[in-house]
């Protein structure tokens, strides 16, 4: 059993994480601390799942009987905790994107090599059933060489406060690094990564503030060439009107040379009627398995399904497209 | 006034599939004569009118005619279009306008000279779908920030055909790209500043022709406005998946619009497999959208309309088109200054 710990809910992932890691027979919810925002939050949950309130990460890393940590805090505190979590020897699942930047990625990354723990970053879309469908597909061969993705990584508008929590730090560059291309492009990359088991050679982005107003971006756009010479578009951002049916929308169109498949949104859900259309998802195969995967890296001292290098990847390309929508340029590998 | 008489040029595919039953249609005008270099196609399509066939130019254009149609393989548009213009015809000519935008600029220049009306068959500009999606926009005071736009499908004819010859046709760039450029820029009501294209050639007929069969590009238009253009001929379904040739999504202030190719009219057959079959004659647009833009058409040239689309709009569309292949040929995103010129 594996006594895991959460550090703040300022990421809203944290009360599914919470849920999850609860529910899962190789876990137990052991602490919780109150750092960042939402602390009133990370306390009323800690009640609810029967699990220790720390106020402060110190005091949680310092108690001997966490295993493992997910770190849901402000992005820009990552690099901190996730340090002083690798010197406590706790394993860590390190909410998106890794850091603000790619030095900080190195430090953590550095400190878990040094400690000998175990980390992960999860990007959801791999861990739902259509994709793995759809890769499984691709490698063998059915859909012959895959040539185009089409993807859509998007969220709806959000709100500043969702369930009680919030979420005002998201449109604080300082503290997230970014809007909604940053919050939700890195599961489209992710997945891209891995359906084309390549690396980009170059990247092109426009990335903005053009629906809300929000202090932030609300939408991207990238086109990104592989080495093998896969083209990619990914959509990603917050930029649905609010009665859109669905919150996070994870689907691609992907071209191959023999074969196209049109993968629908990641959730299987039900749709209730009322004054409005509301989408429940009924299962979210894709925490579970991040969960899953995280847990049997620590039980059979494996390398998790997404390392550290492969999230400072992601946020390398991130970088590059915010990069490339700054200047208007074409930004190469 | 009586009715205008309209001579065609070209009794192929366009002809067969959309023409001939459009102008069947309107009342209003008089096909008088029919020419193709093929007698046979000629003949039959004279038959449908009780017009006269032709298979030489100059004789076609002796007669007394209104207007010329011209309904020929890309690379022919220009030479024709001039020498119609030139005998003193008006000229509807199909999209793209032209093989080159420099050729395009010579007709335009012509019909001008001419006191001719010259205009490009951009069929969507008049398809019922994109002209509702267009109002509802406005109705509800919704502004595009974002619009992908794909035509995509399996293009049915063999590496011979002069679709794939870059010196003919120009490639799914040019012959499905100017659709779908024009569309961004008729959407957006900006112009375009910068294009970044990505081209490939996935299927051997695109290989061997040394051309592209699916092409990519990320317009970025004045007001910080993103569209994609997504063209191919090498998706992979047959012909009988006819559904799936349009793409719309359109992310904006106020709101997001997305046609699906399973929000058009679908009826699923499913037998030893499925298909679900075509439901007009042509992939990409009702038979009812040539039959309205014939008949724009004609009142522009009765000058009792004003074109909804001119052959202006069809060279930008063309040059739009160009600088992608360009950007592509180069790899790197490139100012278009077309409009501005």
């Amino acid at each position: 059993m594996i006594n895991v710990g959460i550090i703040s809910y300022a990421h809203p992932h944290a009360l599914r994480y919470g849920t999850t890691f609860a529910s899962n027979h190789k876990a137990k919810l052991y602490a919780i601390s109150g750092d960042g925002a939402n602390a009133d939050i990370a306390r009323t949950e800690a009640q609810k799942m029967k699990a220790k309130f720390y106020s402060n990460y110190e005091s949680l890393l310092k108690d001997e009987k966490v295993d493992a940590v997910y770190i849901a805090i402000e992005t820009y505190r990552h690099k901190e905790i996730a340090i002083r979590a690798a010197e406590e020897g706790k394993h860590i699942l390190l909410e998106k994107p890794i850091a603000l930047t790619l030095e900080d990625a190195d430090k953590i990354i550095k400190a878990v090599k040094k400690a000998g723990v175990k980390l992960m970053v999860p990007f959801n879309p791999r861990f739902t059933v259509p994709l793995k469908k759809a890769k499984a597909m691709i490698d063998s061969g059915e859909i012959g060489n895959l040539e185009y993705i089409y993807a859509i990584s998007e969220y709806v508008k959000p709100p500043i406060f969702l369930e009680g929590l919030d979420m005002s730090w998201f449109l604080d560059k300082n503290k997230s690094g970014g809007g909604g291309f940053m919050d939700t492009a890195p599961h489209g990359i992710d997945s891209l990564l891995w359906l084309v088991n390549d690396e980009p050679k170059t990247i092109y982005a426009s990335i903005g503030s053009k629906i809300f107003g929000f202090p932030v971006d609300d939408i991207g756009t990238a086109v990104l060439e592989f080495k093998n010479g896969v083209v990619a578009v990914l959509n990603a951002g917050w930029a649905n009107p609010k009665g859109y049916s669905y919150g996070l929308e994870i689907k691609y169109y992907l071209l191959g040379k023999e074969g196209f498949l049109d993968i629908r949104t990641a959730y299987p859900d039900f749709t209730v009627y009322q004054d409005k259309a509301e989408k429940i998802y009924w299962e979210r195969a894709d925490v579970s398995g991040i969960v899953n995967s995280f847990l049997n890296s620590i039980i059979e001292d494996k390398e998790p399904l997404i390392t550290g290098e492969m999230a400072k990847k992601n946020l390398e390309i991130i970088l590059a497209a915010y990069e490339s929508s700054k200047t208007g340029k074409l930004v190469k590998f | 006034m009586g009715k205008l008489k309209i001579g065609i040029i070209g009794c192929g595919n366009i002809f067969n599939l959309a023409h001939k039953n459009a102008l069947k249609n309107i009342k209003e005008v008089k096909v008088v004569s029919c020419m193709d270099i093929k007698a046979k196609r000629a003949k039959e399509a004279a038959k449908e009118f009780n017009a006269k066939a032709y298979t030489t130019l100059d004789e076609f254009l002796s007669q007394e005619l209104d207007v010329v149609e011209i309904l020929t393989p890309t690379y022919t548009h220009a030479e024709l279009a001039v020498k119609a213009l030139k005998s003193g015809k008006h000229v509807i000519v199909e999209k793209p306008i032209a093989l080159t935008s420099k050729e395009a600029k010579k007709m335009i220049d012509i019909a001008e000279k001419e006191d001719l009306t010259l205009l490009v068959g951009h069929t969507r500009r008049f398809d019922k779908r994109w002209i509702q999606i267009k109002e509802v926009i406005k109705k509800r005071n919704m502004v595009p920030m974002q619009i992908r736009k794909a035509e995509v499908q399996r293009l049915p004819f063999p590496e011979s055909a002069w679709y794939w010859k870059p010196n003919k046709g120009g490639g799914v760039a040019i012959d499905l790209g100017v659709h779908v450029t024009d569309f961004l820029r008729w959407y957006f009501k900006s112009e375009p500043v910068e294009i970044l294209g990505i081209g490939k050639a996935i299927r051997k007929e695109a290989q061997v022709n040394n051309t592209y069969d699916h092409f990519l590009m990320m317009i970025q238009f004045e007001g910080n406005k993103t569209g994609l253009a997504e063209v191919s001929w090498a998706y992979s379904y047959p012909a009988r998946y006819g559904v799936f040739y349009h793409h719309l999504d359109i992310l904006g202030k106020n709101g997001r619009i997305r046609y699906t190719p399973l929000d058009t009219p679908v009826v699923g057959v499913v037998k030893h497999h499925f298909e679900m079959p075509r439901f007009s004659p042509l992939l990409s647009a009702f038979p009812e959208a040539f039959e309205a833009e014939l008949r724009h058409f004609f009142r522009v040239i009765m000058g009792k309309e004003e074109p909804r689309i001119t052959a202006k709009d069809a060279l930008i569309a063309l040059q739009m088109a160009e600088i992608a292949i360009e950007s592509a040929k180069r790899g790197e995103p490139l100012e278009f200054k077309g409009v501005r010129e």
